[in-house]
């Protein structure tokens, strides 16, 4: 999370943070049909229509809606917090969970597009995830292609919905359900969405329609240093939510059964659904248990691992002077370090280490203090040091330092 | 027209070899001996003296087309310049070496001990790859007397004959690399060496 806070702050967003507990108005309506049964939602004991939010984007719509005059627009904010879905809790899917949010309100440029992917791509990068694809398409373009087809605008929201389920039901049942809403050229627009080899290649396929808004998004994408490696245009993609209208995003690692990781997208209108002013935002979420479930299962990190490098261990009532002085430098030093609270026997001390996975600890008996040395115990060897005392912050940071 | 810059090593063991180097080329270097830009005698070149460290940071800014320095610096950090060519000299080699009665006499008797070290990222790779965790002690110059004043068990650094080792009381246990002087120039350049 610390990685991913500091990615966002590189690129110049700020922090803002939005209430749990939101009148049901301000989340409802916004979802659509799949997101309105999936947000939890109940009357407090006033009476009061609450809503839990079901994304950041929404609450910070009405935040930025409410500050506006406040803030310096175009704004650039990110915001850590949990968000909560009432589903049937699965692998990946949990009732819980946190998400990441980048959001830029106030500009209509690509480059905040590009800008995003920029992003997305540093930050998986950064955290050792690199076999992902960010799809990517158009709202506009999407419903420029069913326009040409002859899809009126009312069947076109739910069209997409069920476009959207790609990757649940098959190509048959899609078109069987394009044509229980009255669809029944299914097949041929299915065909003309279907994506090609290359980003290119997809490309040329849809000229036909408007593809300049995805061709300048990926051109400023690719002067900011993203390899079109990492991007695959994909016309079907469709994400879910009623409230974007232009380029999406959604973000999958490809040896993983997970789903999406990233999503998100431009929203010309949700803003002024909570003022009497229009902002177009633009903004992907990072599904944060959904990445930690990633890099565990790529052994990237390890669990339940203790904070600290260090324990100091406390030979007796007499040594406990030193061990406090060495513990207190350690600490100064900016190691990780904690001191074994109590007078117990070494071995005790030891393996407390080592329930904890500290992978230091450091010993002061009679013969070290008298010595003015002291000795470090690598737990995982069992091997140990003995070194003025003097030394022991270098010799400690010798392990973890060195750039 | 903008003049060729190249930058070599101000003082050290690379200098006059990078000087005789560039004058087989027919460069008649001016003031080779003193100052930080050398002109040359009907040439647009100019010759950039810096310290060694510093070669490559001037390669990849731009400032310099071209530059001379060890393999042994470009190993130890990563720089945007593309390698040229090796030059065939100015051979050594990045060593660990250890007090002559020392205990430690191979890789894995190195685990735990205090290495001290200029090349603090290449010895990090070197012991990772050998999954050795130790202590790296960071020091700028004069590692060799580090053992001696107690401040490390062992060291880590350059050496071409094995004198200084030998002068400080210290025996060479491990090779980690080889290194020799290599032209460099930009990443984005692709300009030819004088020809």
């Amino acid at each position: 999370m610390d990685i991913i806070q500091k990615m966002f702050e590189k690129f110049g967003y700020v922090p803002v943070e939005t209430p749990i507990l939101c009148p049901a108005e301000t989340i409802l309506g916004k979802y659509g049909e799949e997101g309105e049964k999936l947000t939890y939602n109940f009357k407090d004991a006033g009476g009061r229509g609450i809503a839990l939010p079901y994304d950041l984007t929404v609450p910070f719509a009405r935040y930025f809606a409410a500050n506006y005059n406040n803030l310096e627009v175009p704004f650039k904010r990110y915001q850590i917090q949990r968000v909560w879905r009432a589903e049937k809790p699965q692998k990946g899917r949990l009732r819980e969970f946190y998400q990441c949010d980048i959001d830029i309100i106030g500009s209509k440029s690509l480059i905040c597009e590009a800008e995003i992917a920029k992003i997305i791509v540093s930050t998986l990068l950064e955290l050792g995830i690199d076999d992902f694809k960010i799809k990517i398409n158009s709202r506009r373009l999407i419903n420029a292609i069913l326009k040409s087809f002859g899809i009126p605008d009312s069947k076109v929201t739910p069209m997409i919905r069920i476009i959207d389920k790609k990757d649940k039901i098959g190509e048959e049942q899609m078109v069987q359900e394009l044509s229980n809403i009255g669809v029944e050229n299914g097949l041929e627009v299915l065909s003309r969405l279907k994506p090609m080899n290359s980003n290119k290649e997809t490309m040329d396929k849809l000229r036909d329609s408007d593809v300049s808004e995805l061709e300048t998004f990926m051109r400023y994408a690719s002067d900011l240093g993203v390899d079109d490696k990492w991007i695959q245009f994909d016309p079907m993609m469709a994400r879910g939510l009623d409230y974007y209208t232009g380029v999406i995003y959604e973000v999958v690692s490809e040896n993983s059964s997970l789903g999406a990781i990233c999503a998100g997208g431009r929203y010309d209108d949700l803003c002024s659904m909570f003022c009497d002013q229009n902002f177009s935002g633009v903004g992907v979420a990072f599904g944060f248990e959904r990445i930690m479930m990633l890099l565990k299962e790529r052994m990237l990190v390890v669990e339940n691992k203790s904070c600290s490098n260090v324990l100091v261990t406390v030979f007796d009532e007499s040594a406990l002077k030193k061990s406090l002085s060495a513990y207190n430098s350690l600490v100064e030093a900016g190691i990780n370090s904690e001191i074994y609270l109590g007078l117990d026997k070494l071995n005790k001390q030891f393996k407390y280490a080592d329930k904890k996975k500290i992978p230091f600890v450091v010993i002061q008996g009679p013969e070290e203090i008298l010595a003015k040395t002291v000795t470090v115990k690598r737990m995982d060897t069992g091997k140990q040091k003995t070194i003025p005392d003097s030394q022991l912050v270098e010799y400690i940071k010798g392990y973890y330092e060195a750039n | 027209m903008k003049p060729i810059r190249i930058a070599i090593q101000n003082k050290g063991r690379l200098k006059e070899e990078s000087v005789e180097f560039l004058k087989s080329f027919g460069l008649k270097i001016l003031n080779s001996d003193r100052g930080l830009i050398g002109k040359c005698e009907g040439q647009n070149v100019e010759i950039l003296y810096v310290r060694h460290g510093d070669i490559p940071v001037y390669v990849q800014s731009g400032a310099a087309d071209f530059g001379i320095v060890g393999a042994n610096v470009l190993n130890e950090r990563k720089f945007y310049v593309k390698k040229n060519k090796s030059l065939g000299f100015g051979k050594c080699k990045l060593v660990i070496a250890v007090p002559k009665n020392s205990g430690i006499k191979t890789i894995s008797d190195l685990e735990g001990e205090r290495i001290a070290t200029s090349y603090p990222n290449s010895l990090k790779r070197f012991l990772k790859e050998n999954e050795i965790n130790a202590s790296i002690i960071e020091v700028r110059g004069s590692v060799e007397i580090s053992p001696l004043l107690g401040l490390s068990d062992a060291i880590c650094d350059i050496t071409q004959t094995g004198e200084t080792l030998k002068e400080n009381g210290l025996k060479k246990i491990i090779d980690i690399f080889e290194s020799e002087a290599c032209l460099i120039q930009n990443g984005f350049s692709d300009k030819e060496f004088l020809n």
